[in-house]
């Protein structure tokens, strides 16, 4: 913690939008909205009720565009997106902290907590309110404040603790693993003290029958009738602990429990709101605690690192991000596709699946994000630096810089679209169908973004946490 | 605080410009705190319906009912608001330094540290009832609220432990829906109705909450066996417990229980309350008003919701439309400041300067006498030191309590003498710094150093 001053060079790049604002970083602003709009391939399952059994369904079926189409996004975009976008968030934390304080404003690091105090309660009102149980507002929120002490780690410092953060969530998903084989250990126990009783059940009957012997007269001398013929409360439990976990993930295909999802969904307001409050606040309490703080954290440090090694300035050499992009790519390719081969196996029959593997699937998962995370925008670098297709990362840039807007208008969007109280198409439409309207929002958003930076510097959501952090009106007109 | 002279970091706060009154209250509130907690160290909790159900003339039902009405929540609550106060003078007490860490970056390592610390004591020296990692966590919060004015402060407070209150008639009303759907479902069975499976289901609701009231000895037999066994298996029995609490529980319950506190001691604390500030007469008020109220509140809440017995907790529900709990958080606060005012007032008077004394010494080295309580406790009551657990009458864990007091009464003062740190508080301040600090005590201590 001693490295006072860092290299926090902006770079000069030669874009329309920067010119007027030299403490936005070109570059985190087209990976922030390329983060935002590609975030919503995966969201939308939940949006819009592509039930983890429909998944599985398809998943099991290995055939037709959809299943193609699904296995794309599971490889190349789940838990990618939300990557770069948490990788953004914490180059964004040392971009906000190294600017100079503004001479009429607290100190940036005070603003700073009251930026993460209002994204906490800005975030409670994405899922509480607007109804969005995978809101991530609120664990930026409080991850980003847990982050703060970190700030004057030096580069190499922030870079262990990143990989320090991946490695425990790493083996959060091994622990989890381990747990699911006691649970099975456990089962398999059970089963056997069940079948002796049976078969004790058995014996004594057939005694009976033979000798004309009392039952009860047996059961005092005979050490097999003294034996207890259920199971105790705690083997039951133990039972029923790796039924539970096979049950869901297993294909159910009367799809009971997506059509009772459906009907929840389709209800008003009030009904939908008290059936997924406990999703929300699983979600707020104990993934958090569990996962989120690792998977966000690791990210959000990789992305101070990166940030302090003048990566998103371009401070490396073309065939360098080139070079990093295709290693990276490949690499976390390799690793997805191990991971959905491995899932594979584990869907028809876990029990299979365990006795045969030393890890589970998703063993990886963590890794496989981080190495295509820093493949995806080593690819964007170079392609920015190598002024390709300026046109599309102009239009990311534009949605970046609304990402909180954008963010926040797909859940208004898509609960609208799809909850009983709007459209209710929850449940309606197919996979192909879901993407359509993706691709939809896109246009919107991508055209909505570009048209309201004509008129103002910030977009409205930008805005108005911008006027609550400052505990002031703030002019949004655009500066020139 | 024009009182307290400005210090430049890092250099701690000097012997002289410690507030000796808020120290010994918080050393009162740390040896008080133990009252609460012995109970979850060393006795299972079915004990409590054993001594509620029982005979009412014995020293276990009276010790009981003394510790429940006088101090049940109130010391956590006094806790809870000096380290609010605490957070103020922290942050208070410091000045902008060039270069180097801010104020701001050293008070979140410092609660960052203390989540640490938090973690380790339960899920280290197994306290599962561990209070530093909300602390840390909820002091984290507190810091945008450092500059409000104390009326909103204690407004905010309010609001926190409302919030509390309403959720608790929440889960009342749930209560009493399903109360009621189960008598719907009786009536229907007596009348001989074919009962449709919610009804069923209804039933077995119920009767499974009422289940929870009974003491269960399959469930106390194994909860013992474990607190009797060695370190491991004690370790992974509390990871799912420590872990729910960290989680649930800090998101439905310890984030107001203990914001609402921290707020309210804020702005206690910004009117002087606690730094001896304020008129006798005004403490006499806050003595009369705390106990004057609490105490009657905690004697209805014992009698009507601790003391209920089992047998008639349907009735209690058919009866009562409004949860007794929601007075907790009242009697609660009105103790919690009736507490402080007489620590207040004995302050002042002076007969009681050299308990004062002993306090002050006990609440400079809280946070080494809080984590040293969970040593001790932990040695002498689980399986894997002395294992005491579940084997004394609850009367009698007490005398285990007084000893610890007593104990650290002495110990905080001598290490005082010789050192400038509780032990624990020399590592957290060195670790906050990221620098040894100073740990000997100087012979002449100077009183402002100002460097």
């Amino acid at each position: 913690m001693t490295e006072n001053y860092r290299d926090s060079s902006t770079a000069g790049s030669s874009n329309f939008l920067y010119n007027s604002n030299p403490s936005r970083l070109f570059t985190i602003d087209v990976l922030r909205g390329i983060a935002i709009l590609g975030i919503l391939l995966i969201s939308i399952w939940e949006f819009g009720g592509y039930s983890s059994n429909e998944q599985l369904g398809l998943q099991l079926t290995k055939k037709g565009s959809d299943y193609y189409l699904f296995t794309l996004m599971q490889m190349l975009v789940e838990g990618k997106m939300r990557g770069i976008l948490s990788l953004v968030f914490g180059a964004g934390i040392l971009l906000f902290l190294s600017k100079p304080n503004h001479p009429n404003l607290p100190l940036n690091q005070e603003l700073y907590i009251r930026k993460q105090m209002w994204l906490i309660a800005f975030g409670l009102i994405n899922a509480l309110v607007l109804l969005w149980p995978g809101d991530i507002l609120y664990h930026y929120g409080i991850v980003g404040i847990l982050l703060f002490p970190f700030l004057r780690l030096s580069k190499k410092g922030l870079l262990i603790a990143a990989m320090f953060a991946t490695a425990i969530y790493c083996g959060k998903m091994y622990w989890n693993y381990s747990d699911d084989k006691t649970k099975l250990k456990k089962y398999k126990a059970v089963l056997l003290v069940e079948d002796r009783i049976k078969k004790d059940s058995g014996v004594r009957h057939r005694k009976d029958s033979s000798t004309g012997i009392l039952a009860e007269a047996l059961r005092k001398n005979d050490s097999i009738g003294m034996k207890k013929d259920t199971l105790t409360k705690k083997q039951k439990e133990e039972k029923g602990a790796w039924e539970s976990l096979t049950k869901n993930i297993k294909y159910d295909s009367t799809n009971a429990a997506e059509k009772a999802e459906k009907k929840k969904l389709s209800g008003g307001y009030s009904a939908i709101w008290n059936h997924l409050l406990q999703r929300t606040q699983y979600k707020e309490s104990m993934w958090l605690y569990q996962i989120g703080v690792w998977d966000i954290a690791s990210f959000m440090l990789l992305g101070m690192a990166l940030f302090s090694f003048g990566f998103f300035s371009n401070n490396y050499s073309k065939t360098r991000y080139l070079i990093i992009a295709l290693v990276g790519i490949l690499l976390g390719i390799f690793l997805t596709y191990i991971r959905i081969k491995l899932s594979h196996i584990k869907m028809p029959d876990y029990e299979k699946y365990i006795n045969k593997h030393v890890v589970a699937p998703n063993q990886f998962f963590p890794l496989e994000r981080v190495v295509m995370v820093i493949g995806y925008i080593s690819l964007v670098l170079w392609f920015v630096r190598i002024n390709f297709l300026n046109w599309l990362w102009n239009i990311f840039a534009a949605v970046g810089k609304l990402a909180f807007t954008n963010y926040l208008m797909q859940t208004v969007i898509c609960t609208l679209f799809f909850y009983g109280y709007g459209f209710g198409y929850f449940g309606r439409l197919s996979l192909k169908e879901l993407y359509f309207f993706v691709a939809e929002i896109w246009l919107v958003q991508s055209v909505f973004s570009i048209v309201w930076l004509r008129y103002y510097e910030y977009g409205p959501a930008e805005w108005l946490w911008r006027c609550l952090i400052s505990a002031k009106r703030i002019s949004n007109k655009k500066i020139n | 605080m024009d009182t307290i002279p400005f210090i430049n970091n890092p250099a701690p706060v000097a012997q002289a410009n410690r507030i000796k009154s808020i120290d010994s209250i918080r050393g009162f509130a740390l040896l008080g705190i133990l009252l609460m907690n012995i109970p979850g160290f060393g006795i299972n909790w079915s004990y409590f319906q054993t001594i509620l159900n029982g005979p009412h003339n014995t020293q276990d039902y009276y010790t009981e009912a003394a510790v429940d009405i006088f101090f049940e929540g109130t010391m956590r609550g006094l806790f809870s608001m000096l380290f609010g106060a605490g957070m103020v003078l922290f942050l208070q007490g410091k000045k902008e330094l060039p270069d180097g860490p801010t104020v701001a970056e050293l008070y979140f390592r410092r609660l960052l540290w203390l989540v640490m610390f938090g973690v380790i004591n339960a899920y280290v020296l197994l306290w599962g009832g561990d209070i530093l990692y909300f602390y840390g966590l909820c002091g984290m919060l507190l810091y945008v609220f450092r500059k409000t004015s104390p009326k909103w402060l204690l407004v905010l407070g309010l609001v926190c432990l409302a919030t509390m209150a309403f959720k608790g008639q929440l889960g009342y009303n749930e209560l009493r829906e399903k109360r009621k759907e189960y008598k719907l479902a009786i009536q229907a069975e007596k009348q001989k109705q074919k009962l449709t499976p919610e009804q069923h289901q209804a039933i077995e609701e119920w009767n499974s909450i009422e289940k929870r009231n009974v003491p269960d000895t399959a469930r106390t037999n194994r909860h013992n066996t474990k607190m009797h066994a060695g370190y491991t298996t004690i370790f992974e029995y509390f990871i799912p417990r420590n872990a729910g609490g960290e989680s649930y529980g800090m998101y439905q319950w310890a984030i107001w229980d203990c914001l609402g506190m921290m707020l309210i001691g804020m702005a206690l604390f910004s009117w002087g309350y606690f730094s001896n500030k304020l008129s006798t007469s005004t403490y006499t008020m806050g003595l009369l008003i705390g106990y004057g109220i609490g105490i009657p509140i905690g004697v209805i809440m014992f009698t009507k919701a601790r003391m209920l017995p089992h047998a008639e907790f349907g009735a209690f529900i058919d009866r009562y439309r409004v949860d007794f709990w929601s007075l907790y958080d009242v009697r609660r606060l009105l103790l919690t400041l009736g507490h402080a005012s007489l620590l207040m007032l004995a302050f002042r008077t002076k007969i009681f300067s050299g308990l004062m004394k002993a306090l002050s010494n006990v609440g400079q080295m809280a946070f080494t006498n809080y984590l040293m309580q969970s040593i001790i406790c932990t040695l002498f009551f689980y399986g894997y030191g002395l294992g005491y657990y579940d084997k004394l009458k609850f009367h009698q864990i007490y005398y285990v309590a007084f000893s610890v007091w007593i104990f650290q009464l002495f110990f905080s003062a001598i290490w005082l003498h010789y050192f400038r740190f509780g032990p624990f508080e020399w590592l957290w301040r060195s670790l906050t710094y990221w620098k040894r600090q100073p740990f000997v005590k100087e012979k002449i201590v100077t009183a402002n150093t100002d460097n």
